[in-house]
């Protein structure tokens, strides 16, 4: 991990009484990520990590991945069951859920298209269009909001040049409003891909911003 | 290393750990006294390990406060041909206000897979499912560690420490709907529907997950478990008060200038927690108003807050609820209206859309909110928030509605100046 150019990364608190590296906190602990076939079945329908490249036109589901998916499959009592998780493979591996891979998807599990894109359609984090490189969720909800969210999401989408809602023209950022994020205790926090970012003010978001850029040319971005 | 932040008040009987990283592995969390509970719970027998954590009067952590000895009690003795049981643990944390959960989770994973073992044999499930929030990444990625390490070592799995006795554990992770920390909205969603919570009865004990006998249980709750057996029930009784006995941690936010989770002993007084242990308001602000226990209770007015004893049932006293103790502190300048309006836009961006008192009366709350915030409001605005709360109240299948009424009820009552300003000049606390 590289240095932070702000505070106490993903860390909560800003009295500079933590040392821990960024790595510790973040409890990051496999540098090539985890394992492309799930792991552990118990673990296989939990790692919807970050993939660095997203092809709209990955298969459903191949080598490893077929594997991870039937892993999944083998955990749970109905193929039905199923259909959280292989959406989240699905979206990791495509970037998003089109209607085409929701039909793939209800094809591979014997449900009807209707039911698969009802559920699909019914949760925030299947993104049902294309979202940039990052997508930037930034928490308004009431904690972050008394310490100035709002404040912070002006300067995301003013620094990531992009409006609400929308993707940058270079395709890099998509920034969103989120609901509560389960970090109140250090405002304002933005979820960032797989990353939390706490303790944001709106004079980190440049440093922030920066840092993404940076990681994306050099190829370390998750 | 200081996890931020420490206070020599605090118990922390499941917190100490938090914010040293070698307390993550197996290895260390065995240095630290774990997995002795669940070993202990095998040795004395199912039956005794539910009256263990009968004795020690721990009360569910999820908001609603339900001891957790009767509700895992309430599971059929003897597993029935066919109808085999499960155990959930709600890792859904989306209570605004709220993040304990993630802490455990990212902090201490083995505190939590050994409180999913005793639970689940406790209740004669081989199978327990933790269903974390989808946007838990790093914090899955912990637990998940620590799961394969648990499994490695024989602690889940087939024969858990060579008992004979199967448990095994999966992570399921959700995709963003606060609904689905409801237990029944959970538990469609795990079965792959969507999170829409179902009417009971039947009791998840009766029929809950793929419609068998299921206990639901919060992260908390199954967190303090391992200790209560490796101790016992008598010991955690050492700490809180009779009716809200053990150690709580205190989600504080907004304006404190110390803000974090916090281990206290339930009865701990709210004015020392806001100004000792959080180190007070910043810039010597005055107290405006606290939401004691998430978005979801009664907000509380400064004065309610003076005499408060932050227990189940000091909480109830004061007229509001704890909830899951998430602690919102509010100074003289926080404008109440803005801040009812975001909870109603966030319970109308939640709602399910079963229940057209919910579905319905989120959105109108919300409209009706920003239209009061923004100048325009009208002079029956309030009365009609009023109604609309009370049909939100007690008339449909979850309390999701109910818990925008409580807030826009009590912020009505207690700061009615506030919205009639705004109605009548169009002014608004805070604005220059």
């Amino acid at each position: 991990m590289s240095e932070a150019p702000f505070r106490n990364p993903g860390w909560a608190g800003n009295t500079g009484e933590f040392d821990l590296a960024e790595a510790d906190v973040r409890g990051v602990v496999a540098s090539d990520g985890p394992p492309a076939d799930g792991g552990h079945p118990s673990v296989a329908p939990s790692l919807p990590y970050m993939l660095a490249a997203k092809d709209p036109a990955a298969p459903l589901f191949e080598g490893p991945h077929l594997e991870r998916f039937e892993k999944i499959k083998s955990r749970y009592p109905t193929a039905r069951a199923a259909l959280l998780p292989a959406l989240n493979l699905a979206q990791e591996l495509r970037g998003f859920l089109s209607p085409e891979t929701m039909d793939e998807v209800a094809a591979l599990l014997g449900l009807s298209n209707a039911y698969v894109r009802g559920v699909a359609t019914f949760y925030t984090m299947y993104n049902k269009r294309p979202v940039g490189r990052f997508l930037v969720q930034v928490c308004t909800n009431i904690s972050c909001n008394l310490r100035g969210a709002e404040d912070v999401l002006a300067a995301f989408l003013a620094h990531a040049g992009t409006e609400l809602g929308e993707t940058s023209e270079d395709g890099t950022f998509t920034v969103v409003e989120a609901e509560c994020l389960a970090a109140c205790g250090f405002p304002t926090c933005v979820q960032i891909n797989s990353r939390y970012f706490e303790d944001v003010g709106p004079a980190d978001v440049p440093g922030i911003v920066d840092r993404l850029q940076g990681e994306l040319q050099s190829g370390a971005a998750v | 290393m200081a996890y931020p932040y420490r206070h020599d008040r605090e118990v922390r009987v499941m917190s100490e750990a938090f914010g040293d990283p070698a307390a993550r592995t197996l290895e260390g969390w065995k240095a630290r006294g774990g997995y002795q509970g669940i070993a202990r719970a095998l040795e004395i027998g199912r039956a005794a390990t539910v009256d263990e954590v009968k004795a020690s009067g721990l009360r569910g952590r999820g908001g609603a406060g339900f001891p957790t000895g009767v509700k895992w009690s309430f599971m059929p003795r003897e597993q029935n041909p066919g109808r085999p049981h499960y155990l959930l643990c709600n890792a859904d944390e989306s209570e605004p206000g709220t993040f304990k959960d993630r802490e455990i989770i990212r902090w201490t994973p083995h505190q939590l897979v050994e409180g999913c073992l005793i639970g689940a044999y406790a209740i004669g499930a081989a199978h327990c499912y933790i269903y974390l929030r989808g946007e838990f990444f790093e914090a899955t990625g912990v637990l998940a560690q620590a799961l394969e390490e648990a499994y490695a070592a024989g602690l889940a799995g087939p024969d858990v420490l060579g008992s004979g006795v199967q448990i095994d554990l999966t992570l399921h992770v959700g995709a963003g709907a606060y609904i689905c920390g409801e237990e029944t909205g959970l538990m469609n969603s795990l079965e792959g529907r969507r999170g829409e919570p179902r009417i009971k009865p039947p009791f998840p004990a009766a029929a809950g997950a793929f419609g068998m006998p299921t206990t639901i249980n919060n992260v908390e709750t199954l967190a303090a478990v391992p200790g209560i057996l490796r101790h016992g029930g008598e010991w955690y009784r050492q700490w809180g008060t009779e009716k809200s006995p053990g150690t709580k941690l205190f989600c504080v936010s907004g304006h404190v200038s110390r803000p974090g989770n916090y281990e206290l002993p339930l009865g701990f007084p709210m004015m020392d927690l806001i100004e000792d242990v959080c180190g007070g308001i910043p810039g010597g602000k005055a107290l405006k108003a606290v939401i004691p226990g998430g978005s979801s209770v009664p907000i509380m007015s400064a004065d309610e807050c003076e005499s408060c004893e932050l227990c189940y049932e000091g909480v109830a006293a004061a007229g509001s609820m704890l909830g899951c103790a998430s602690v919102i502190v509010m100074d003289e300048t926080a404008d109440i209206v803005k801040q009812v309006r975001r909870m109603a836009d966030f319970y109308a961006h939640e709602s399910c859309g079963q229940c057209t008192p919910c579905r319905e009366g989120t959105a109108w709350a919300s409209r009706i909110l920003r239209r009061i915030e923004e100048g325009r409001g009208k002079p029956d605005d309030l009365d009609t928030l009023l109604q609309i709360s009370d049909q939100m109240t007690g008339t449909t299948i979850c309390v999701l509605s109910d818990s925008l009424a409580a807030p826009i009820v009590s912020a009505i009552e207690k700061f009615r100046d506030e919205f009639l300003a705004l109605i009548r000049r169009g002014e608004r606390v805070g604005a220059a």
